[in-house]
């Protein structure tokens, strides 16, 4: 009896190390949130810098104790729909070849090609970025640079590429037979089928990977940071001009900030955060609405 | 008949978007080895990134040369980092080692300079030391700046060679070990996987043996699901900042190896508990059941017949996060530094790879080097994938049967 109570008892206290283990999860998300919020908000807190010139400025210079993060915000914005605008269509068209058009052997070949892309680190679509893309920009470019807001787009929209193929090619062929059978059956080519019946059945599916794709565009940094130019001022107005997301401010002069400066920097990454949150969240509906129907 | 028309262009479309996916691939991977793959060889590997300055310590002895002149004109060591090759090559006797003159692209110091081309069998630099005694390895490629005293900046290649001749017994010579190697990066990128991995596998697998195995639907499950979603979703750059006001500055271990091993461990948990709670979900519960009617406890379950069945899968995870910290490079970026160091304890600053690869094309504007480095990382990343699918395929056969 008393053998057996002790086993039990070692089983609970082993539950719960386990539990502790999964927990750490929800610890590191509120860790994260705190320190990231508490060192972004002090600046505003403190009154050490307003925050209304913070949010609004289009000017980022230390030196002179400026800085404003507007033009930053509209640049990750541009650059992300941009990206969103030429890399979906050709995500969900491949989608739709992987899983609708292509014979299996195919199929898995491309798959593979898809998640290797996926495999490689953004640094080197960054160097990509600028040895192919950034001269050859700098040759229809009307600016002395080819580091620029089309640059960002053209590799930002690459590398969305194979998170929307990915998770589109399994919404897609999750769609059940019945509904392809029933589409031809009334007389509908293969064509027909896939744009009026499989895509908007795998709607929800293709918007959670558009969403993902957003995310992963807003949030990139080490890519961008070799092909935007990184201005200190300067609403973008053109495809040429240069921009400065809110991820390379942060990653370019965390290294050697100090005070209100590097406090600033966290500011910046709490409205990078926001933006995030917001698209978590819009998954996480979208997910949740997948499975209520 | 315009269906046939209009379906026909949309399919053209489609063939046309598949097109590009695959071309953008073939393109970039094709970019980056066609750029890099003149500097990879052994030496890039295995040197240094940073060149460091020694004193060999010689015992002259005359060797004879083995070649004849054309041989050794031919055996320049092939170095993209030369811009162009001003004279020699001329053998010396007394070192048992051919000198010649070339101009570096972008050197620290000096453009000109002597450097090693060939060196005889049974050369007296095969027995070279350094002040403390120590054998050291001295190759082609090495540069030579003085001996004894007398420096050879300004000097033609004759009058070094001249030099270097009437010298005799022990020969002090100052010798620059060259650099652009990412031996240090690769050292490092392996310290990072080991540590973050020592972090977050028992961590990812406990927890996702707790989710799949303990927990009942409920609050509490959906709220470790929700943040290991939120996990999966932050960009790295918000780890960077985290590690950087926590790990750097809080708990005051400074740009580290050990900081930047603990932000990884965290991006790290979301695949790891993803991909173990999937395995863990494939073993078929009559398998568990088995056990516990034979006496079994729960823990005993898990451990000796849950676990086992589900090593394909937890190796997938091990892959999959090993590709992760390997192409890491925001939060990376921000708590272990961008020093091309060995890290000699887990306090001290390192670059791995991907840093590397980042601060060369950046700060010093090489993509050449950048893509060499990119080569290395590829072919990791490619190997990786390969080794996941196989794991991941075995998974699979132990559902199928």
């Amino acid at each position: 009896m008393q053998a057996i109570k002790r086993k039990k008892q070692k089983e609970k206290i082993i539950e719960g190390f386990f539990l502790i283990c999964a927990f750490v999860a929800v610890v590191s998300v509120l860790a994260i949130t705190v320190f990231v919020f508490y060192n972004g908000l002090k600046p505003f807190v403190s009154n050490s810098y307003p925050l209304w010139d913070f949010l609004t400025g289009v000017e980022w210079r230390p030196g002179s104790n400026m800085y404003g993060i507007f033009y930053m915000i509209v640049g990750s914005i541009f650059a992300t729909f941009g990206a969103i605008l030429i890399g979906v269509p050709v995500a969900i068209l491949t989608a739709v070849y992987i899983s609708e058009l292509a014979g299996s052997r195919i199929g898995k070949i491309i798959r593979f090609a898809v998640e290797l892309l996926a495999g490689i680190p953004s640094v080197l679509y960054g160097v990509f970025g600028l040895g192919i893309i950034v001269p050859y920009v700098l040759k229809i470019s009307p600016n002395a640079q080819g580091e620029s807001l089309l640059a960002t787009i053209m590799v930002l929209a690459i590398m969305i590429l194979p998170t929307v193929v990915s998770i589109s090619e399994t919404s897609i062929s999750v769609v059940p037979k019945e509904y392809r059978e029933g589409s031809y059956a009334l007389g509908a080519s293969k064509i027909q089928t896939i744009f009026k019946v499989v895509l908007p059945a795998a709607r929800s599916g293709i918007m959670t990977g558009v969403i993902l794709g957003i995310g992963r565009a807003i949030g990139e940094t080490m890519a961008v940071m070799l092909v935007c130019g990184n201005p200190i001022a300067g609403i973008p107005t053109s495809l040429f001009d240069q921009i400065r997301p809110l991820t390379t401010n942060i990653a370019l002069e965390m290294g050697y900030a100090s005070g209100v400066h590097q406090e600033l920097l966290y500011s910046t990454g709490v409205v990078l955060f926001i933006f995030i949150m917001i698209i978590n969240l819009a998954v996480n509906k979208l997910v949740k609405a997948k499975v209520g129907s | 008949m315009s269906r046939k028309v209009s379906d026909l262009l949309t399919k053209g479309i489609i063939y046309l978007a598949t097109g590009i996916t695959l071309s953008v691939l073939l393109f970039i991977v094709g970019f980056i080895f066609i750029k890099g793959i003149g500097l990879v060889n052994w030496d890039f590997l295995t040197r240094d990134f940073n060149e460091k300055v020694v004193y060999a310590f010689i015992e002259s002895n005359d060797v004879s040369l083995s070649l004849d002149e054309e041989t050794l004109n031919g055996k320049m060591p092939f170095d993209k980092r030369y811009e162009t090759h001003l004279e020699g090559p001329i053998y010396i006797e007394n070192i048992g080692a051919a000198i010649a003159k070339v101009a570096y692209k972008n050197h620290s110091t000096e453009r000109e300079q002597v450097v090693i081309t060939y060196i005889e069998k049974d050369s007296p630099f095969d027995s070279a030391k350094d002040s403390t005694g120590k054998n050291i390895t001295i190759g082609t490629d090495y540069i030579l700046q003085s001996i004894n005293g007398t420096d050879f900046s300004g000097m033609t290649l004759a009058e070094v060679a001249e030099t270097i001749s009437a010298e005799s017994g022990e020969l002090k010579i100052k010798i620059v070990q060259p650099g652009g190697g990412i031996k240090s990066n690769i050292i490092t990128t392996l310290y990072m996987v080991l540590l973050s991995l020592l972090v977050a596998l028992p961590l990812g697998i406990f927890g996702a043996i707790y989710l799949t195995e303990y927990a009942k639907p409920g609050r509490l499950v959906n709220m470790i699901r929700f943040a290991a979603e939120c996990l999966a979703g932050i960009p790295s750059i918000i780890f960077g900042l985290f590690g950087m006001a926590f790990f750097v500055v809080a708990l005051n271990f400074q740009i580290s190896l050990i900081s930047g091993s603990l932000t990884v461990a965290i991006i790290l948990l979301p695949v790891i508990i993803r991909s173990t709670e999937e395995a863990l979900k494939t073993v078929p519960m009559a398998f568990r059941e088995g056990s516990l009617a034979l006496g079994a406890t729960k823990l005993q379950t898990i451990f000796k017949v849950v676990l086992p069945c589900a090593v394909p899968g937890i190796a997938t995870a091990v892959l999959l996060s090993i590709g992760r910290v390997v192409g890491e490079s925001a939060a990376l970026l921000l708590t272990a530094g961008t020093v091309a160091q060995i890290p000699g304890t887990l306090f001290s600053p390192g670059s791995t790879l991907t840093v590397q690869a980042y601060y060369v094309a950046k700060e010093e504007g090489n993509i050449e080097l950048a893509c060499a480095i990119g080569i290395v990382i590829i072919v990791i990343v490619i190997v990786l994938n390969i080794l996941s699918r196989i794991t991941s395929d075995k998974l699979d056969v132990f559902n199928k049967k």
